[in-house]
């Protein structure tokens, strides 16, 4: 099981995929966007899961990032 | 619990402590910063309107932008964006300006008056937390603003582009200023002291996305306090320096430019609550974010400006306790039109939140 966060444009964005997440039995957390990882004060999603189930993104979506082992955050999706 | 953000609490600290200093300097009692009220005196000394006591080009909000900006674009998180609901979000600033003028004071500064012992701003903080939850409560229902996108620089850079140029000309040519004689406006302290201290608060303020409304949001939606420690390390370092230098007055009556009208305090800081949560941040968080290259941040920043001009030209703003020539005290409070203009902004907060909800689906 692998943590993920995923960013997003609007708070919205971020409700519909935590929503969506836990529809497919994922854990998902709804919280503030770490600090490393934008300097804008908007929601995240984080979840634990055995894929990013990228899929599963709403349009809004602004990024996901896989939590390493060391806390050190790798991008695998950036939608600008 | 969840771990304390020490740069937060840095940040507030910074920003208390720049806020006694620069009281003691010589900016008004419990008014080291207010967003609100030096908006609306840069406001006053563009002539927007012509509330004689409350005119003066503040070096504050021109620091707080630029120490954001300079911040930002050394850590190369500088990001011109645009697009997300300008015109509402000039509505909302001005309503936030309504409410936090009738009022008087915005978050940072009712925590200030709280450290000041200023009991009227209890009554404002439990509005403001009112307003933020109303706000969080439509968040969840699906309340957007719709996305901002990516911009070119120049659209990231306008506000702060605007206020140096406002400083500037305010430095070479004051004259083209109007500047207050007597009241708030009159008192401030020496201009590069003001600049400094608010340079760094902003840089820190970038650093640590210090937000008054963001704190108790977070805390209401996520069960998350790291932002509210730096909103009590703000009342801890300013209480412990009005304490020190004796101008800490526990009270609600007699306070330095305030009143206590306690409902419209209440109703004028649900406004700023409700507003700050719709626009994602507080006064002082639109300026930081303008800083860092939201333009819609900017346009806020302008609405709030004209908030501050319709506050003062329509006599919608709250007028502090005061003592008159003769000797006597006056009670000062909301007019009719004051009055009128917090249930409008009110009313106004309400269709906004509601038409921005998701269209049911038929």
């Amino acid at each position: 099981m692998k943590e993920y966060i995923a960013t997003f444009h609007t708070h919205i964005s971020a409700l519909l995929t935590s929503r969506k997440l836990t529809a497919l039995s994922v854990r998902a957390q709804m919280m503030p966007v770490p600090r490393k990882l934008s300097s804008s004060c908007g929601t995240c999603v984080r979840y634990w899961a055995k894929e990013p189930h990228l899929a599963a993104m709403d349009a809004d979506v602004e990024a996901v990032y896989e939590t390493g082992a060391d806390g050190e955050y790798t991008r695998l999706l950036q939608n600008d | 619990m969840k771990k304390v953000n020490w740069f937060v609490v840095l940040a507030g600290a910074a920003v208390g402590l720049a806020a006694v200093l620069l009281t003691f300097l010589g900016n008004p009692a419990n008014m080291g910063f207010c967003i609100a009220c030096f908006l609306r005196d840069i406001a006053g000394a563009c002539g927007l309107h012509s509330a004689a006591p409350v005119q003066y080009v503040r070096p504050e909000i021109i620091g707080l932008v630029l120490g954001a900006f300079v911040m930002s674009v050394a850590a190369k998180e500088f990001r011109a964006k645009a697009g997300s609901s300008p015109a509402v979000r000039f509505v909302l600033g001005a309503l936030v300006m309504i409410g936090a003028l009738v009022f008087l004071g915005c978050p940072l500064r009712m925590v200030l008056r709280l450290a000041g012992g200023d009991l009227n701003a209890l009554t404002a903080l439990l509005g403001f937390t009112a307003g933020i939850f109303i706000g969080t409560r439509f968040l969840n229902k699906g309340f957007s603003l719709r996305r901002a996108y990516d911009a070119c620089a120049a659209e990231g850079t306008v506000l702060t582009a605007v206020l140096t140029g406002l400083g500037v000309l305010f430095m070479l040519a004051p004259a083209l200023f109007k500047m207050s004689e007597k009241g708030p406006g009159s008192m401030h302290a020496p201009v590069l002291a003001s600049f400094g201290m608010a340079l760094i608060v902003g840089a820190l303020a970038q650093k640590s996305r210090l937000c008054m409304a963001g704190g108790i949001r977070d805390g209401i939606l996520f069960q998350d306090f790291k932002l509210l420690y730096g909103f009590i390390a703000i009342f801890a370092v300013t209480l412990a320096g009005n304490l020190i230098l004796g101008s800490f007055k526990l009270g609600f009556h007699s306070q330095p430019v305030s009143h206590s009208a306690h409902l419209w305090n209440f109703l004028g800081m649900v406004i700023v609550g409700w507003g700050s949560v719709l626009l994602g941040g507080c006064p002082l968080r639109q300026l930081i974010l303008a800083g860092s290259g939201n333009g819609d941040s900017a346009v806020t920043v302008f609405g709030m400006m004209a908030g501050a001009a319709i506050a003062h030209n329509f006599g919608l703003a709250g007028s502090a306790d005061s003592v008159n020539e003769a000797g006597q005290y006056v009670v000062g409070g909301i007019q009719t039109n004051g009055q009128m203009a917090v249930l409008i902004a009110l009313a106004a907060l309400l269709v906004i939140s509601l038409v921005h909800l998701p269209k049911k689906e038929h």
